[in-house]
């Protein structure tokens, strides 16, 4: 414990001295809050610690060595080596393999492979492409947000005129030739 | 009773737990009911378009009972977050689904998405909407192996249950 005392005045200085001889004598027991000053002894002595606190550490630290030794003591190891055999029968159970996919098919339209229950991704790519040419083809026409028309919307391509179906729908034209795979209605 | 593991169970619960509870749940699906108003297609990850779909059609179906009643519009207004689309709700697409009874939405699986999680995407649309058709629908061919030799099957099936009637 380092104190710095700033040339105090002097009667500060004989309170200080009056406080420190009594620590010294132990006539101040209340300081460290039970438990003895912080100093040591003055000679280096062999032995024993001769300090009644270094006896306690000891004590304290001995016995929670044991606590976390017997801790150690119950927790589970293997006893053998697993041979290579039963590492294999383990690893190459059926169960941990990859498990093969039996749902994969040919898609009619453009032969990539496809899941029986998905759509082919070749095929949904080429639409979803169009779909977003369409929908610049809109924003272009409705101009800014939140224009969202009230009558249906029919999509056109080059040299096809609006049908009687068509009366009072919103026209929307795509400058390209239809494609086979979009029939008009 | 010990209500905490019952808690814990799941069994039988119908609601999935999507965002960060379940008033971001509600948002996070009000933005989508918005969005396929809007753009009649969406593509979104399965588990919210599955969600989505019974809030959709029973908006449509509110829509059908039409803009005067007082339930419906209030429902629209709640679940289309921008408010143009109330009048298209009501002057498109209600007329364009009343003979149809139900089912007004279509929800097909794509592959999955190409970022580091691979989810399940799905893409889901309303029915008849102005885009191009995502599934074409495929007549069985009369050329392939097992229709022909069913055909032959049953030419020699009236065939055969000809000569038997004429000697009668």
């Amino acid at each position: 414990v380092l104190v710095l005392v700033r040339s105090p005045l002097p009667r500060l200085r004989a309170l200080l001295q009056r406080c420190w001889g009594r620590l010294e004598r132990g006539l101040w027991p209340g300081v460290f809050g039970g438990q003895s000053p912080p100093w040591g002894p003055a000679l280096a002595v062999q032995g024993p610690a001769l300090v009644p606190q270094g006896i306690n550490d000891a004590g304290e630290s001995s016995a929670e060595a044991p606590s976390l030794l017997e801790s150690i003591v119950w927790m589970a190891a293997p006893k053998q080596r697993r041979t290579i055999e039963v590492n294999r029968c383990r690893r190459r159970n059926p169960r941990k393999l990859i498990e093969i996919k039996r749902n994969i098919d040919v898609c009619p339209e453009c032969g990539n492979l496809k899941q029986k229950h998905v759509l082919c991704g070749y095929c949904y790519a080429k639409v979803k492409e169009e779909t977003r040419l369409i929908r610049m083809e809109i924003h272009k026409k409705e101009g800014g947000p939140f224009n969202a028309p009230t009558v249906e919307t029919v999509v056109l391509y080059e040299g096809e005129k609006p049908t009687e179906e068509d009366e009072g729908k919103r026209i929307i034209e795509r400058a390209r030739k239809r494609p086979s795979w979009f029939v008009q209605n | 009773m010990r209500l905490s593991v019952v808690a814990a169970i799941s069994h039988g619960r119908v609601y999935r737990r999507l965002g960060l509870g379940p008033r971001s749940r509600l948002d996070l699906l009000r933005n989508l009911v918005t969005a396929l108003v809007r753009h009649e297609r969406i593509e979104t990850p399965w588990a919210r378009a599955d969600e989505m779909r019974g809030y959709a059609e029973r908006l449509i179906d509110y829509a059908k009972r039409g803009d005067k009643d007082e339930r419906a519009m209030r429902m629209a207004d709640f679940w289309l977050t921008e408010k143009d689309l109330i009048h298209k709700l009501f002057k498109v697409l209600a007329p364009r689904f009343q003979p149809h009874p139900g089912s007004y939405t279509r929800l097909l699986q794509i592959p999955n998405r190409d970022g580091l999680d691979r989810a399940k995407m799905a893409v889901i649309e309303l029915k008849g909407n102005p885009l191009p058709p995502l599934v074409r629908p495929r007549r069985a061919s009369d050329k392939t192996l097992l229709n022909q030799l069913l055909k032959g099957y049953r030419q020699d099936a009236q065939q055969a249950a000809a000569s038997r009637g004429t000697p009668v």
